[in-house]
């Protein structure tokens, strides 16, 4: 006991000088406004892995824009607790190899306080035991939920695809279809999808009577289309991303299927209206609020954030209105930096923050984050949606 | 019955696509010993140009004239500016130098186009029913556009002197050297072919599979494929190896599983290289371009 008190006698005021010391050295460096941040000093450090170039190009161009804009305002308006934001962009060309060693770098050539990405499953989970055994924050925008499951280190702003599929089965229940075709992405989106499906519809005595696979990067879907038209079941579900899922949409009118038609929330953007035209009428997604802001109640606790985000995305970049992408994105810096703003840049506090973060209205939904839950959106913040006359509209029930 | 036959005709029409753009692999390759695998890229190029030439209000004649030219110079330039420079070029050599400018190409096209996707207009809009085939009337263009440019390139190699001298320095290089016919004008030549075709193929697939900036790579690689099945020598091996594996590809994904169609490509490549390494639709003897 005395030679441990000792030890901490010598010991404690060497730490005091050299952290003195450190905090001096730095302050110089840095924009000299007091600092209320518990720990550390200098920039913050944010670190983004986004699929800006390969398959995931239409996610992580939109996600880079949106992170680029809020660190800007965020340094516009003087930081964080008077600390600049310094946002490192990693591209990860699509690939789970070059996401892990884009997050690598980060965590060890950076020193990011925190990282978000990747923009799609794969390489989110090629980054999830590289974030945890670093013991490094890190907010994933892609949907799959094996992402999050069990992580201690890992959170993610989307609906994970469970909770659509929730949502969907639990529709198609209402409106008492009873048979279900499946066509899904063969790359990480679509993994688990069909099991998945199974496990909810089965309880409710509906059954999957075919499954379809396409690649993301697919062009012709006269085969698939064909099988789930043999199989004729009361609705079809495409589960895919554009430009697949229009392409798959095309041929499933051309096609002559003529059940009803869901997809995924893959397609939660313009350009599969654009892609898929006139097929896409009366198609059926469970999609995030953003694309139907306008016709939502004026009570909705999420109206709010989202317009003041279109507006801000629009101003930025020449009126071009923002994708889903764009959102979860938006989601993953505020809920970082609202943690951050809080705790500062210690990583440990920062995850607890995150874990516990409660009633934040985001443009995806309200976060309510819990140990058991690093997603913390609700199956109520999912729209039901359809297409009429080129545009979205809110589907009814 | 009427899936079958659904399922055929989806295969030939896309199969016609891999079969053209196969044509471009074996017009450089028989002339210069190069593999080009920036050759899918020409016909991403070209869909893009067109969509940007005709959103910004050109008819669809021109825009398709326009976006011909643009890849046409982009293939010349690529020759003299990449495999040009290099002498001795092997074929090992080429595949790395056309992959750099493969690469290339995708940023440019990146940065150029965005990430998104979009469509050509179809030449006529709209579709027909035969016996319950649900046939595109562009699947019917993409038929007839690559049967007849497939003749048109065949009698252009056998009966035009410059297409005979194009064969010349495919069969005998050095004999057609002491002729004193150009290998450098002959290559720069093969290379104006492969722009060509593959812009042809980029604007016929784009209103029916779209076109964007990486859509070159998977057309380019089955194309690839296509070509190899018929000997990587012969323009009417290189059509018939592209209908043939997408007629596969198609009955693969309609009556196996979805999920195997882009392996039949590799599948059938390994089957060729290893059972004949002359490919399947020649007989042998020398280059039959």
């Amino acid at each position: 006991m005395r030679n441990l008190r000792a030890t901490a006698m010598t010991f404690l005021p060497a730490a005091v000088t050299a952290l003195l010391l450190t905090s001096c050295a730095e302050s110089t460096g840095a924009s000299g406004q007091s600092s209320q941040a518990p720990a550390g000093d200098g920039p913050i450090r944010i670190g983004a892995v986004l699929d800006i170039t390969g398959a995931g190009a239409a996610l992580g161009v939109a996600e880079r824009k949106t992170l680029e804009m809020l660190a800007e305002e965020t340094n516009a308006d003087g930081g964080i607790n008077g600390r600049e934001v310094e946002l490192i962009v990693e591209d990860n060309q699509s690939t789970e190899a070059a996401a892990a060693t884009a997050i690598t770098k980060l965590i060890n050539e950076d020193n990011v306080d925190i990282v978000i990405g990747a923009s799609r499953t794969g390489p989110s989970l090629a980054m999830r035991p590289i974030a945890e055994s670093a013991q490094v924050p890190m907010i994933s925008l892609a949907a799959n939920a094996d992402i999050i499951d069990g992580s201690e280190w890992v959170f993610k702003t989307t609906h994970s695809d469970r909770l659509v599929l929730e949502r969907m089965v639990e529709e198609i229940d209402a409106r008492g279809w009873e048979t279900i075709g499946l066509a899904l992405d063969a790359s990480g989106f679509g993994e688990g999808v069909e099991a998945y499906i199974q496990e909810l519809a089965a309880p409710r005595g509906i059954e999957v009577v075919a499954s379809e696979k396409f690649a993301p990067d697919a062009t012709d879907f006269t085969a698939q289309m064909v099988n789930l038209r043999q199989a004729g079941a009361d609705v079809n579900i495409i589960w895919g991303i554009p430009p697949a899922a229009a392409l798959a949409q095309q041929a499933y009118r051309r096609l002559g299927l003529e059940a009803p038609v869901m997809h995924s929330f893959g397609i939660g953007s313009q350009v599969f209206l654009d892609t898929a035209g006139p097929s896409a009428e009366g198609v059926l997604a469970a999609l995030p609020k953003l694309l139907v802001v306008e016709q939502l109640p004026e009570d909705d606790p999420s109206k709010e954030v989202i317009m003041e985000f279109i507006a801000q995305y629009s101003a930025a970049y020449d009126g071009e209105k923002p994708n889903n992408f764009a959102g979860i994105a938006f989601d993953a810096y505020k809920i970082a930096t609202a943690g951050l703003e809080e705790v500062g840049t210690d990583k440990a506090a920062l995850r607890d923050y995150i874990e516990n973060v409660e009633g934040l209205h985001g443009v995806n939904g309200t976060f309510n984050i819990t140990p058991q839950d690093h997603a913390g959106l609700a199956k109520e913040d999912l729209q039901l949606v359809t297409v009429e006359g080129g545009t979205w509209k809110l589907a009814e029930g | 019955m009427t899936d079958l036959l659904q399922l055929l005709f989806a295969g030939i029409s896309q199969g016609a696509l891999y079969g053209l753009l196969a044509i471009g692999f074996v017009a450089v390759f028989t002339v210069s010993g190069v593999i080009n695998l920036a050759q899918g890229e020409f016909a991403a190029l070209a869909g893009l140009v067109a969509i940007s030439a005709s959103a910004s209000g050109l008819p669809l004649v021109v825009a398709v004239a326009l976006s011909l030219l643009v890849v046409l110079a982009v293939s010349l330039t690529m020759e003299r500016l990449t495999v040009r420079q290099v002498p001795g070029l092997t074929t090992l050599q080429s595949i790395i130098l056309t992959l750099g400018v493969s690469t290339a190409l995708k940023a440019v096209m990146l940065i150029g186009w965005g990430p998104d996707a979009a469509g050509l207009a179809p030449i006529t809009a709209g579709t027909i029913e035969v016996a319950g085939v649900s046939i595109r009337s562009q699947e019917l263009w993409i038929l007839g556009i690559a049967v007849a440019l497939t003749l048109l390139i065949q009698w252009f190699y056998q009966s035009t002197a410059v297409g005979q001298s194009l064969r010349a320095c495919a069969d005998q290089p050095i004999a057609a050297r002491l002729v004193g016919i150009s290998r450098s004008r002959a290559t720069l030549l093969s290379f104006a072919i492969a722009g060509l075709v593959g812009a042809v193929v980029g604007v016929l697939a784009s209103p029916i599979s779209l076109s964007a900036w990486d859509s070159g790579l998977t057309l380019g690689l089955k194309a690839f494929v296509a070509a190899t099945l018929g000997g990587l020598v012969s323009v009417r091996g290189a059509l018939l190896g592209g209908v043939v594996l997408g007629v596969l590809e198609s009955l693969t994904a309609g009556y196996l599983d979805s999920g195997f169609r882009d392996a039949v490509a590799f599948l059938l490549l390994i089957l060729v290289l290893g059972i004949r390494a002359r490919g399947g639709f020649t007989v042998a003897g020398g280059a039959r371009v």
